[in-house]
């Protein structure tokens, strides 16, 4: 579904990723791994078009999607919920996840009452001004945002990040549940022990470069990750 | 009589600010830009509206349409060729850049229209009226300006809050990536932006020459940073802090004049400024965003 071919990203003169190849099969559940400033953030951000890669190439559904803008690529299928959420916190819940159907305006009716079911504290909050929800329910809005565009590929960049530990759990639930309704996943995460849980398959990136892949089990279990990312 | 016949002229006065300091405020609010370019665009949208009128005829009404279309075209033209290059640039260099093409319009008129002054035929074709045996006088291009001030705030408002690319337009003044994110094509949406702002400015530079009729090449720099002024007095990016900026600033400037002294009345507009700055920064109605995390 997705297929990345050793792209190069430079920030200025800063050679940030090397050579990064990682595929995404459908209905698969990918994570990618590693320690702050591992390039995690910056891959999402190539994938999606924020930022160009210099060499190497990015497919989606058999379409060469290395040159094509970011918000082109809605359209095509693909969602991404950045890292921080990135909500609109000055407008509603309502009028944040009118955004996410912007490219399909006639999902929005549908397209909401699904992700009130999915994210029922948001049904509360529809009229509250995005900016006084709590982190976790911004997380879901975030979510419920890119939902809305019916996505067919979803990348999560640290969904995680600032969590309480019975949130984390609440939304890594919701994630392996819209994997099993048939999206497919890319996630980013710090937390490795809980991505490598729900992930099918797992890559480890390091400095810019992918060190390692597997399994999730297979990472979960090996000695090196357990040391450098489980804490032992 | 004259409080209430100054207070008319102040609010009519404020009106042809508020319309312009929209167009600060919505380029700020999506651009994060000063478009110090936007007072010429005005000055422009006035010669058009008297070159169609004074030699091709028209009726005041297609004037105006035709200024409209000119300057919105001019507004996209502007931000594509002088603004979108920098957009990654730092907020210096886009400001010299803003500077330089208020410069380079202006220019450009004193060379088309040259310098003598024009003098403006009101598009306005009804008569003043005239209340209580005459002691109070409402002019006609008053009451129109303030209609069309009001028309024009409702307008966008509902713009802004109920239209799709009005949402969008918000989203993408809130968060430039998120916005590319949710499918918004941001430099689309930066190009309405100027197309309104300056489509806008265009009707004040129709209404400010009906009201004071000379026109010259600079006749927008003035009235261009007096709206700018009404911006951050109501609190840029704000679009109803744009219309109260603007009308107060309007009546500050009028009964100054005829209060205090002509000669000190823009010294004392701007002294309120400093002192509104001074204590509420971010303007009457800015707000600072409050964000959880």
């Amino acid at each position: 579904m997705l297929k990345v071919e050793n792209i190069n990203v430079y920030y200025g003169q800063i050679h940030t990723l090397r050579d990064i190849s990682l595929e995404v099969k459908k209905g698969e559940v990918v994570a990618l791994i590693g320690a702050n400033g591992a390039g995690k953030t910056t891959t999402l951000r190539t994938i999606s078009g924020l930022l160009r890669s210099k060499t190497g190439s990015i497919t989606l559904m058999d379409e060469n999607i290395s040159h094509t803008d970011a918000h082109k690529l809605v359209s095509k299928g693909l969602a991404h919920v950045p890292e921080g959420r990135h909500v609109f916190l000055q407008m509603t819940v309502q009028e944040n996840l009118e955004m996410g159907a912007y490219t399909v305006p006639s999902n929005v009716k549908a397209g909401i009452e699904d992700v009130f079911e999915r994210f029922p504290r948001l049904k509360h909050r529809k009229n509250q001004i995005a900016g006084t929800l709590s982190g976790g329910e911004q997380q879901m809005l975030a979510m419920g945002r890119a939902l809305m565009s019916k996505p067919k590929i979803l990348m999560l960049d640290e969904p995680s990040m600032g969590l309480s530990p019975i949130l984390v759990q609440q939304i890594f639930d919701i994630i392996k549940e819209l994997n099993e309704s048939g999206t497919t996943i890319l996630l980013v995460e710090q937390n490795a022990e809980m991505a490598l849980q729900i992930a099918h398959r797992a890559y480890v990136l390091e400095s810019g470069h992918i060190k390692l892949s597997g399994t999730g089990q297979e990472l979960a279990n090996s000695d090196e990750i357990r040391k450098a990312y489980l804490g032992g | 009589m004259t409080f209430i016949s100054n207070l008319i002229s102040g609010i009519s006065l404020g009106s042809v600010y508020a319309i312009i300091a929209l167009g600060y405020t919505m380029v700020y609010g999506i651009a994060k830009m000063l478009n110090f370019a936007h007072g010429d665009v005005i000055m422009v949208g006035a010669y058009v509206a008297f070159c169609s009128m004074a030699y091709l005829n028209l009726p005041p009404i297609v004037a105006i349409v035709i200024a409209m279309i000119a300057c919105t075209l001019l507004g996209i033209i502007i931000e594509g060729l002088a603004y979108r290059p920098l957009r990654k640039a730092s907020s210096l260099a886009v400001l010299i850049t803003a500077i330089g093409v208020s410069y380079f319009l202006q220019n450009a008129a004193l060379l088309i229209w040259g310098s003598t002054p024009k003098t403006f035929s009101s598009v306005v074709g009804f008569d003043s009226i005239s209340l209580l045996d005459g002691k109070l006088i409402i002019t006609a291009e008053s009451i129109v300006t303030v209609i069309a001030c009001i028309i024009i705030m409702i307008g966008l408002t509902l713009f802004t809050k109920k239209t799709r690319i009005g949402k969008g337009m918000r989203a993408v003044s809130e968060d430039k990536d998120a916005a590319e994110l949710m499918g918004i094509n941001v430099n689309v949406t930066i190009s309405i932006t100027f197309a309104i702002g300056s489509a806008l400015a265009a009707i004040a530079g129709v209404l400010l020459c009906s009201a004071y009729p000379i026109l010259i090449p600079t006749t927008g720099s003035m009235p261009g940073i007096k709206a700018f002024t009404a911006a951050v007095f109501g609190g840029i990016g704000s679009i109803p802090g744009a219309m109260l900026g603007g009308i107060l600033l309007g009546i500050i400037e009028i009964f100054s004049k005829s209060y205090i002294s002509t000669e000190l009345s823009d010294a004392i507009v701007f002294a309120v400024l400093i002192l509104v700055l001074l204590i509420k920064p971010t303007g009457l109605l800015g707000k600072k965003i409050t964000e959880k995390v």
